[in-house]
């Protein structure tokens, strides 16, 4: 529920419209705003798609000439990308070797607590008892953690029992160890982590942080996904970022996620959409003003209670959070890249078409993410206090990162060949139309180039062989990257499109659980 | 020394630098790509660089072992297709284009090329000496055909063409250790028919000449009369000649039905004067008038070489809509309707002594009371 209590919110965070999830939730002009708002992405994407295929029958050279374009730009794009993987992964490997407690040590640290909350649904008692065990390993006063398993009401008795065993078996070593329920069925809410863990805060808030008198100020709250694995220096790492950078408190810490926990057993469709994922974070930590937080990822609890702990009413609340945070301080908040990784779970599942379904899924409900653009478009017209040019920076940036991920993947390998297909006879009868599909082809593989760069990238990220899965394994994970061309259609821009059509529709997602299996030691 | 951490991200002033560097490279590649792949070319011939125009040429070739050849330079760039070349950087002007290969006919024809046009063709190769496949009336327990002779088993049958498929010659056999040969049954009746496809050029024009004389009074009588077609492709007898008519769609004529619409002295020059005046004489006709696509004109009708010769039989190559197989005086032919230049025209099977039928797949022939297929590709021997 909504707390009623709005004194400690900052001012624009107290506006009855700031949780907004969707134009449903609205009304009058308001609502009106919003709904155009949640059409703008789909109808854009289809516009270009539809467009795409209405020039190149009727008009097939401008067709052919802006493939053309495309095409150059996609090679342009994919070194700019490629530079920014691998400084990233430069900064990585370095930052990784620091002894990072050493350095933490300069500073007067010991009075901040570091809240862990682990939001889950149903999940393998294994998985949770992973990430507890992954915190003891963590070089840092365990005394000094508030870790929480956060249930839902709805997993049922067995899911919060498990809860309650890792209570039993490991609470003991941190210094406070909740086990919270989130009820079934709230008004208001969307069944999800988002709920799960606005549900969670308000408890550690009545039950530690007002009970034991704990400054706001002193916690470090981090959210993560439950099949978090955190490497041993990871709070030490976001402790140091938290007391070097210039506002802590008007700033999320975002770790780069591998998602190498099962990476062996992952099949390779599973292994390339899991280390893309990684690399597109990567990418993002080199342009951190174009980035907002995802996944799994850290803030001061001071900067939570000051917006009243997020929505509980949205499907992408990992990214959600953070423009709740940037609205609420009126632009004055970002995003610190920590360039130290958190290990997660690739998607799989017991058959491939169940892997392929899942990551599918999993996909759609990331870049059902477009909600956002909507509500930071919609509060970038109320909230004037921000200014106007990081607010148009932000709108097209954020827009066109969601029309090209449904757009470009599609533009460039089904439509390109249009023109060739439905262009008018004048145009078939050209050097133009022989030559077109010669040189995208040709472009494209200087394109694929990049892929070098990430098959290398990712063998130096990918975990220790166990003994069970031959060397002959390594080959196929430098050739598994000759699939991307497809895993970007069927997992990138079909998804998006098909969340971007949802939103459009007004046929509203709710939150999908992916499924997550670690491979039990 | 503890190490001290990167904590910078990539700046943004590198990362600026770099995309300023991306945009300048898009500025300048997109223009030259895009007049590249129009078909501008930069020509290093010359002691001063210029820029060039050029245009190429799509071939297409039925068989694979074949060689083409450009201005008498052999093309070895791969095949865009399996059966297809596309050969590009080609200038302006008439070009000479060879198709050949070992044991099959030459296909020659020279083209026009036009700047940022690729010129079509499909070039076709026919067995030199002729490839049959007897059918014989018996076959033996092994599947084998048996010509039963009343001479010498060692006079040679078919003399006059390569065989493929075994056979055997016998003074006589027993009729227990023959089989009915179903394929032969099919072949004798095919011949048994007079069909539409079977009709001499003659039969043909006394249809066409009632049909002209008849008042159109019913459509009936109009709808009687059958023609040889294959897609959108007929083929019209007139006179003593063979015209191969487009009844498509107008904007699907075959390119090779056109030309541009240019002075008829450079249309000779490009495409021959028989072109030019077939498109002259279908100016004013009124059967078969002239049409303009893409600023092109396009004849409804192309007069198929028949070198001099009455034609005793036409039908469609199989399969095909672009080749016409001729039984003139002196043996069966292949002709190509394509008339740019001139018509390439193959002797397939020689002689004036059988009778032919072409169905939708095969070219049969009978001769001396035997049965074969004439076989249009050299099978390949394992």
């Amino acid at each position: 529920m909504e707390e009623q209590d709005k004194s400690h919110l900052l001012p624009y965070a107290r506006r009855a419209d700031f949780k907004v999830g969707r134009a449903t939730e609205l009304s009058g002009r308001d609502r009106r705003l919003y709904r155009l708002l949640e059409i703008i992405p789909g109808a854009l994407s289809w516009t270009i798609l539809v467009g795409m295929i209405m020039a190149s029958i009727y008009a097939p050279f401008f067709a052919a000439y802006f493939i053309i374009a495309f095409s150059i730009y996609w090679v342009l794009k994919t070194i700019f990308l490629s530079y920014h993987v691998r400084y990233n992964w430069k900064r990585l490997k370095h930052h990784m070797k620091i002894d990072w407690q050493v350095l933490v040590r300069r500073f007067n640290y010991e009075h901040f607590y570091h809240l862990i909350i682990f939001p889950y649904y149903p999940e393998p008692y294994e998985v949770l008892e992973e990430a507890v065990k992954g915190l003891l390993n963590a070089k840092y006063d365990h005394k000094k953690m508030i870790v929480v398993l956060a249930a839902e009401e709805r997993a049922g008795a067995e899911a919060i029992g498990y809860a309650k065993r890792i209570e039993e078996n490991y609470g003991h070593h941190f210094g406070h160890f909740l086990v919270t329920t989130h009820p079934a069925n709230t008004p208001g809410e969307l069944a999800g982590k988002g709920s799960n863990t606005h549900h969670a805060l308000g408890v550690v808030q009545r039950e530690v942080v007002a009970k034991y008198n704990i400054p706001h100020k002193d916690i470090i709250t981090s959210i993560f996904d439950v099949d978090t694995v955190i490497y041993p220096d990871y709070f030490n790492c976001l402790l140091w970022h938290f007391l070097t950078v210039a506002d802590p408190y008007k700033s999320a810490f975002q770790p780069v996620p591998l998602f190498n926990n099962n990476l062996w057993e992952a099949p390779a469709l599973s292994r390339v959409m899991a280390m893309s994922s990684t690399f597109w974070q990567m990418i993002m930590q080199e342009r951190p003003e174009k980035s907002a937080t995802f996944s799994s990822h850290s803030v001061s609890y001071q900067a939570l209670y000051e917006i009243g702990y997020g929505q509980a009413n949205v499907v992408s609340e990992d990214s959600r959070i953070y423009w709740n945070l940037l609205v609420a301080n009126d632009g004055k908040f970002d995003v610190v890249p920590l360039s130290y990784p958190i290990s997660m779970d690739a998607t799989i599942a017991p058959t491939l078409w169940g892997t392929i379904k899942n990551i599918y899924k999993q996909h759609r409900r990331w870049t059902y993410g477009v909600e956002n653009w909507c509500y930071i478009t919609y509060h970038f017209i109320k909230n004037k206090k921000i200014p106007l040019k990081r607010r148009l920076s932000i709108i097209a940036l954020q827009g066109e990162g969601y029309s090209s991920l449904v757009t470009n993947p599609i533009l460039l390998f089904i439509l390109g060949w249009a023109p060739i297909f439905l262009g008018t006879r004048e145009f078939h009868e050209t050097v133009l139309s022989y030559e077109l599909p010669i040189m995208v082809r040709n472009l494209l593989i200087i394109a694929m180039g990049g892929l070098v760069v990430s098959a290398i990238i990712s063998l130096s990220l990918t975990p220790p062989r166990p003994e069970k899965y031959p060397r002959f394994k390594y080959l196929v994970m430098v050739v598994q990257w000759i699939m991307v061309p497809i895993t970007m259609i069927v997992f990138s821009a079909l998804p998006g499109l098909d969340a971007q059509t949802r939103l459009m529709l007004g046929k509203y997602m709710g939150f999908w659980v992916t499924p997550k299996r670690v491979n039990v030691k | 020394m503890p190490i001290e951490p990167e904590i910078k991200s990539l700046s943004y002033g590198r990362r600026k630098g770099f995309f300023l560097v991306l945009v300048v490279v898009f500025i300048l590649a997109l223009p030259a790509f895009i007049f590249y792949t129009s078909g501008y070319r930069l020509n290093f011939d010359n002691e001063e660089t210029s820029i060039v125009t050029t245009g190429g040429v799509y071939i297409t070739t039925d068989n694979l072992g074949v060689d083409v050849y450009l201005d008498e330079e052999k093309i070895e760039k791969p095949r865009l297709f399996r059966s297809a070349y596309y050969i590009q950087n080609i200038e302006n002007g008439l070009h000479r284009l060879v198709v050949q290969g070992e044991g099959l006919q030459t296909w020659v024809k020279v083209l026009p090329v036009d700047s940022y046009i690729v010129t079509e063709a499909a070039a076709f190769n026919m067995p030199e000496l002729p490839h049959i496949r007897p059918i014989a009336s018996r076959l033996n327990l092994s599947g084998q055909g048996v010509y039963v002779v009343a001479g010498s088993t060692s006079t040679p049958l078919f003399t006059k063409a390569t065989t493929t498929g075994n056979f055997v010659v016998v003074n006589r056999a027993t009729p227990a250790s023959l089989r009915v040969n179903s394929e032969y049954e099919y072949t004798v009746d095919l011949f048994a028919t007079t069909t539409a496809t079977s009709t001499s050029v003659f039969n043909r024009l006394e249809e066409e000449i009632e049909k002209l004389s008849t008042v159109p009074a019913s459509t009936t009588a109009t709808a009687s009369i059958s023609y040889i077609e294959q897609g959108n492709m007929r083929l019209v007898p007139r006179g003593e000649e063979l015209s191969a008519r487009w009844i498509g769609d107008g904007s699907a004529t075959p390119h090779y039905f056109c030309a541009p619409a240019q002075a008829s002295s450079t249309i000779a020059f490009r495409l021959g004067m028989h072109v030019m005046l077939q498109l002259e004489e279908q100016r004013l006709s009124t059967t078969t008038p002239l049409h303009t696509e893409n600023n092109r004109l396009c004849r409804t009708e192309i007069r198929l070489d028949r070198k001099w010769q009455k034609i005793k039989y036409y039908e469609f190559f199989p399969q095909s809509s672009d080749l016409v197989v001729l039984r003139l005086e002196d043996g069966l032919y292949v002709t190509e309707i394509d008339d740019r230049a001139w018509q390439n025209t193959q002797l397939i099977y020689p002689g004036d002594k059988f009778e032919v039928r072409v169905t939708d797949t095969n070219i049969y022939i009978k001769e001396d009371g035997m049965y074969f297929e004439l076989l249009t590709e050299i099978p390949e021997i394992n």
